[in-house]
């Protein structure tokens, strides 16, 4: 287990370098904006002393890298500044709307899972068979629905001409829940409110399918794939040799190591997922990151911008690390090598 | 057989393994339709896609009631013809996904023969930038950069090209990294042919076939992401049609008129699809490898 932890030791550094200079590239691109983000908070009437408090107040003075040091500073205490439109801090900010989104990547990752494994086994199944074509034609017509697409679609599927699904927000005005953990489907139950949850959960379904629709056929890709590679490999056709039935080679042999290769891609592919979440939460007014980023955006607050743009860095990051420690322990070949 | 003859013989040939596949002609067929719409928009759009009919807003389509025949898809709030601005909305997307699917091909398979081949400090660096890149959800980093860079539609075309490069980047690499080890160019350097010449014509050709498809998948994206700038409002200006702007428009009027949603919708992923289908098609008729495995 020692290779293990050196292993992922390595990979922790290398994930707090990266930071480090995802940061830079996020501070250098904002500090590249044409207009000058004072002239849109103060007054017209707002004399050269008052422009250079504020400035200063902002860390927007001296040179760019004078800039860095003095945000960095800040940042590695937990200060992300505050937030020229809301007038909060950012990292409090960010607290509230880091688990909704977190919450709604979760529930539409299981959702792209239960899509994708039956998918993709189907696929596999289907192969130099009739209907192999036209499952062809069905997973790139998948491909080329971007999440935001489904959205929309979704809402005037299930929200207008069936209204039988909510599609505005996380949770009806009727309920009040505590925020605990932040969490709206573990704060309901922690409360008691099983008809919040209810509902809470309700507010999750449309958003996190249109993300999980894009997201699997992605992985049914990949799937099918490495499910046709390893059915060649010798200790599938041993397990055929003695009798097993194809389901139980499917099962017992070749779905663990088919599986690993899928893993891999959901971590390279996350970000997209992560990403999803922008658009899907303006559409459905979904309190997350990715509103609030949108937010910012519309009223160019910068800190805010920043504070979100390197949040969504550090979830990638962290997914990656973690899926390079699942491999570690799911793969025996890595400990020993 | 004369050379001629042969040469015809090959390039009919060639024609027709493309059209083999049916993914190509379909995938083919609807760019083609895609190409012509997006050109001939100003004869084929029945009504100038800014003007307003206040008298006639939200209406229908022609075929339901209430619907109005001079306007076939409907009316949006402002009373402005959803299929001309359906139809106009084809020239940004077809305007984005040209330019910049052409730059990030450009700026990935250049710097990804350049690196896969030459190796080095140069290859170490490029792929780092490339690693720092991935980490990036592509549609946070394509909105930082608008903001970076101002709205617009030549800024949304290179915030394309500046996210979307390492996709480009990442497959020609390791294909270079294959083909830089192959037969022929270990005789063209030891026939004392320059770097740059084994780049462009012996690499190169053996990496078009895989660019070509990135290509046609390229533009697919480059008109999502141009609909999503667009959609919240960082990439055309009020006066310009796109497709984003319809989505943007038509979500405040969603209970009352949803179908002026799913124009754009529908137009999206119906030019997102041809790409893909072309994309994916070529994928199979250009590899040489599953080609000869058709065949056999």
């Amino acid at each position: 287990m020692g290779n293990v932890a050196h292993l992922l030791g390595r990979k922790l550094i290398t994930a707090c370098a990266m930071a480090l200079l995802l940061s830079v590239v996020v501070f250098i691109v904002l500090r590249m904006i044409p207009s000058d983000p004072l002239a849109m908070m103060l007054p017209p009437s707002a004399t050269q002393a008052d422009i250079d408090i504020v400035r200063k107040e902002l860390g927007l003075d001296g040179s760019i890298f004078q800039q860095y040091v003095v945000w960095l500073g800040h940042a590695l205490q937990g200060d992300l500044g505050r937030s020229i439109f809301f007038r909060e801090s950012v990292v409090s900010l960010l607290l509230t709307a880091l688990p909704p989104t977190l919450e709604l990547v979760l529930v539409s990752l299981v959702m792209a899972l239960l899509i994708s494994i039956p998918g993709g086994v189907l696929l596999y199944k289907l192969e130099r068979r009739r209907g192999e074509m036209l499952a062809d034609f069905v997973l790139v017509f998948l491909l080329s629905v971007p999440s935001f697409l489904w959205g929309i679609i979704l809402i005037v599927v299930f929200g207008v001409i069936f209204p039988i699904l909510p599609f505005m927000g996380r949770l009806d005005p009727e309920f009040s829940v505590n925020a605990i953990t932040g969490f709206a489907l573990i704060d309901t139950v922690l409360q008691g409110e099983w008809r919040a949850w209810l509902d809470a959960f309700s507010h999750l379904i449309l958003p996190a399918f249109a993300l999980a629709l894009s997201f699997s056929p992605i992985i049914v890709r990949v799937l099918r794939s490495s499910l046709l590679d390893t059915a060649t490999a010798q200790y599938v056709n041993v397990a055929r040799l003695r009798g097993q039935s194809e389901w139980r080679v499917l099962v017992h042999h070749m779905f663990k190591n088919a599986a690993l290769p899928t893993l891999t891609l959901i971590g390279v592919q996350f970000g997209f997922l992560f990403g999803g979440t922008l658009l899907i939460e303006v559409i459905f007014s979904f309190p997350g990151i990715g509103n609030l980023m949108v937010q910012a955006i519309k009223n160019f607050d910068l800190p805010l911008i920043q504070g979100v743009a390197l949040v969504f860095c550090l979830m990638v990051l962290v997914v990656n690390f973690c899926i390079d420690g699942l491999y570690a322990v799911l793969d025996p070949r890595l400990r020993t090598s | 057989m004369t050379t001629t003859t042969m040469k015809y013989a090959g390039a009919r040939s060639g024609l027709a393994r493309l059209c083999s596949h049916p993914k190509v002609v379909i995938g083919g067929v609807m760019v083609l339709i895609f190409l012509l719409v997006a050109l001939l928009a100003p004869w084929l759009a029945p009504n100038d896609p800014n003007a307003q009919d206040l008298l006639a807003t939200l209406l229908p389509p022609a075929w339901s009631e209430g619907g109005l025949a001079q306007y076939p898809l409907g009316t949006d709030a402002l009373g402005r013809c959803v299929l001309s601005r359906l139809i106009f909305g084809s020239r940004i997307a077809l305007l984005v996904a040209v330019v910049a699917a052409t730059g990030t091909m450009l700026l990935g398979t250049v710097l990804a023969i350049l690196a896969g081949y030459l190796r080095g400090w140069f290859d170490r660096s490029i792929s780092f930038i490339v690693m720092l890149w991935m980490a990036f959800p592509p549609v946070v980093f394509s909105m930082m950069l608008m903001v970076g860079l101002g709205t617009g539609v030549s800024n949304v075309i290179l915030a394309v090209i500046l996210v979307d490069w390492t996709r480009f980047y990442r497959v020609v690499r390791a294909e270079v990294l294959v083909a830089r080890q192959r037969e022929y160019v270990h005789a063209a350097r030891l026939l004392g042919f320059s770097h740059l010449r084994i780049m462009l014509r012996e690499v190169l050709p053996g990496v078009a076939p895989i660019v070509i498809t990135l290509f046609s998948l390229e533009m697919g994206v480059a008109i999502v992401v141009e609909a999503i700038l667009s959609f919240v409002g960082l990439s055309v200006p009020s006066n310009v049609v796109a497709w984003g702007v319809m989505l943007a428009d038509g979500r405040d009027q969603i209970y009352q008129a949803g179908w002026n949603l799913m124009a754009p919708v529908v137009g999206i992923v119906f030019a997102v699809l041809a790409f893909n289908l072309l994309s994916d098609g070529l994928r199979v008729v250009l590899d040489p490898r599953l080609r000869k495995r058709g065949s056999e």
